[in-house]
């Protein structure tokens, strides 16, 4: 999933590159943050999900693990 | 202190700050009356006073406040006001932290941060604490988070231009009060800074796209929709890439000034029981220690109990000195960059908004050891002036004079011509016996210097 991501913001890398980047957007900057963070959290979003996913599986086994010398 | 509203205080309409009597509040107007009761409500001031990360206040009554007002609030006091471009690297980063982990523990209590600017943050008891406590706004599902760009302006840019440029770019705040320009900071950010997927997305395309929409109409309000979970993304996402940011200490001019001086140890013994002892008559509250290098002798004056601002020009020293004061866990020190030659102005609206190094003042005591030699010799400014600078910014003087025959002078006139005739102690006592009375003086065993205590004339 995390190299899905990846793929898909190098993706938007090559994309960027051909923004017109001479312009200086002084008078506002704002359209752009708003445009680009919408784009950026929904991909973020995922790997959150699925690092928190593999956190608690680890915790979970973490768990398990750390409960066996007590049972002996 | 000015009675009436303070002047950096009026972006907000939320409320604003005014003093009174000495004293400093903080007015809530009605607009903002859903939020406050919100912020209090939730329990989210008090899980952020109680982990220290935001500043505590006290209820004050409505008739101090100068128009109509929802309430009043008596936040508690910050002793010294500092800004970012007084900030070392670990400083800025620590600040950064602290906004992007105070935006998640407010959006578990159904809040965000609506501000993320790094003169929200200041230093209390040796911890970054967030002083506006009007930067929350009830979260409303779906929305983006308002102050994003804002954290890429005031932390994100500026920490990666530090660690992958130049530390010293933390100076160009100076120049830019709203934090740094994404696409400065992007021109400024070196190639290989595009493979930490983190730079590349929230500097480098970041600033492109601002570019790319700079004038074009975005319906902000319809489809365009932004889940809690993918907030939570963004910010966890921000905190691990700063997290990634480092500052690795090069060896600096100053760094090693203590293994590198002609002090005998004996002479630094002694050194640091004349300021020892000058300090105990003395009791400052507050002390500014000049040219503080890593903080030997701030930490003599914090551990009599004064809060001690500890200045240095080198970000190397700073840094060492912040390293230090967080392993040890020192609340009265304060480490800050600060170039004594060209000292922080006032800046902002109206050159109102950032108070200059000397509006802060005046301090109870200054501290300029082995500090005088670098200002009339490095930089050719005359005793006399450095006596009248000295005397607009504090009470009382801890200071000690180099003469030429010092080994640390004569390695500053080894490589330009010696016009410095009037540099010797004669000369030194009838400049500062201008502004200053001089209650005592010692020479400092195994040396040629001598340590004055001064005190400012009326």
């Amino acid at each position: 999933m995390r190299r899905r991501v990846l793929r898909m913001l190098i993706l938007f890398a090559i994309v960027s590159y051909f923004w017109p980047s001479e312009a200086r957007a002084y008078l506002d900057p704002g359209t752009g943050s708003y445009v680009l963070q919408l784009v950026l959290a929904a991909l973020l979003g995922v790997a959150f999900a699925t690092k928190m996913f593999w956190l608690r599986i680890k915790t979970f086994l973490a768990g398990l693990l750390s409960k066996k010398p007590k049972e002996k | 202190m000015a009675e009436g509203r303070v002047t950096s205080s009026f972006r907000d309409p939320s409320g604003y700050l005014f003093t009174h009597q000495g004293k400093i509040y903080r007015q809530i107007n009605n607009v903002y009356r859903k939020d406050y009761d919100h912020l209090i409500e939730s329990g989210l001031y008090d899980t952020l006073v109680q982990k220290k990360l935001l500043v505590p206040h006290s209820a004050a009554t409505n008739q101090l406040a100068p128009s109509h007002a929802y309430k009043v609030i008596e936040p508690e006091r910050i002793p010294f006001v500092s800004y970012p471009y007084e900030w070392c690297f670990g400083q800025l980063k620590d600040a950064a932290l602290l906004t992007l982990e105070i935006q998640e523990i407010a959006l578990q209590h159904g809040m965000i941060l609506k501000d993320s600017s790094a003169y929200n943050v200041q230093f209390l008891r040796g911890r970054p604490v967030v002083i506006d406590t009007l930067s929350f706004a009830r979260y409303r599902e779906g929305e983006p988070w308002v102050a994003y760009r804002q954290f890429c302006q005031h932390f994100l840019g500026p920490l990666a231009i530090m660690s992958y440029r130049d530390v010293r770019l933390s100076q160009l705040f100076r120049v830019h009060i709203d934090g740094i320009p994404l696409s400065l900071a992007s021109a400024l950010l070196p190639q290989r800074s595009r493979l930490n997927i983190g730079l590349l997305t929230h500097l480098h395309i970041h600033a492109r796209a601002q570019n790319r929409y700079a004038g074009k109409s975005v319906q902000r309000h319809g489809s365009r929709k932004m889940s809690r979970r993918s907030l939570r993304g963004l910010i966890d996402n921000l905190a691990g890439t700063v997290g990634k940011l480092r500052w690795r200490l090069p060896k600096s001019e100053w760094g090693d000034y203590y293994h590198d001086t002609n002090y005998a140890a004996t002479a630094m013994r002694h050194k640091q029981q004349i300021v020892s002892t000058y300090l105990d008559a003395i009791r400052p509250q507050m002390v500014w220690d000049l040219g503080a290098n890593t903080g030997v002798f701030s930490r003599i004056a914090a551990s009599k109990g004064a809060l001690t601002m500890s200045f240095d020009i080198d970000p190397v020293a700073v840094e060492q000195n912040y390293n230090r004061c967080k392993r040890e866990g020192d609340a009265g020190v304060l480490p800050l960059v600060i170039d004594l030659t060209n000292p922080s102005p006032a800046l902002g609206w109206g050159n109102q908004e950032r108070m200059s190094l000397p509006q802060r003042g005046p301090v109870d005591t200054v501290l300029a050891l082995a500090l005088l030699h670098h200002l009339a010799i490095s930089n050719n400014v005359p005793l006399g002036l450095i006596a009248r600078f000295l005397g607009s910014i504090c009470r009382s003087l801890i200071v000690e004079f180099v003469p030429k025959t010092d080994s640390q002078v004569q390695r500053l006139l080894a490589t330009r011509e010696d016009i410095f005739t009037e540099y010797d102690r004669g000369h030194f006592e009838a400049a500062f016996a201008e502004c200053f009375i001089v209650e005592d003086s010692v020479p400092i065993e195994e040396s040629d210097r001598i340590v004055y205590r001064m005190t400012k004339r009326a």
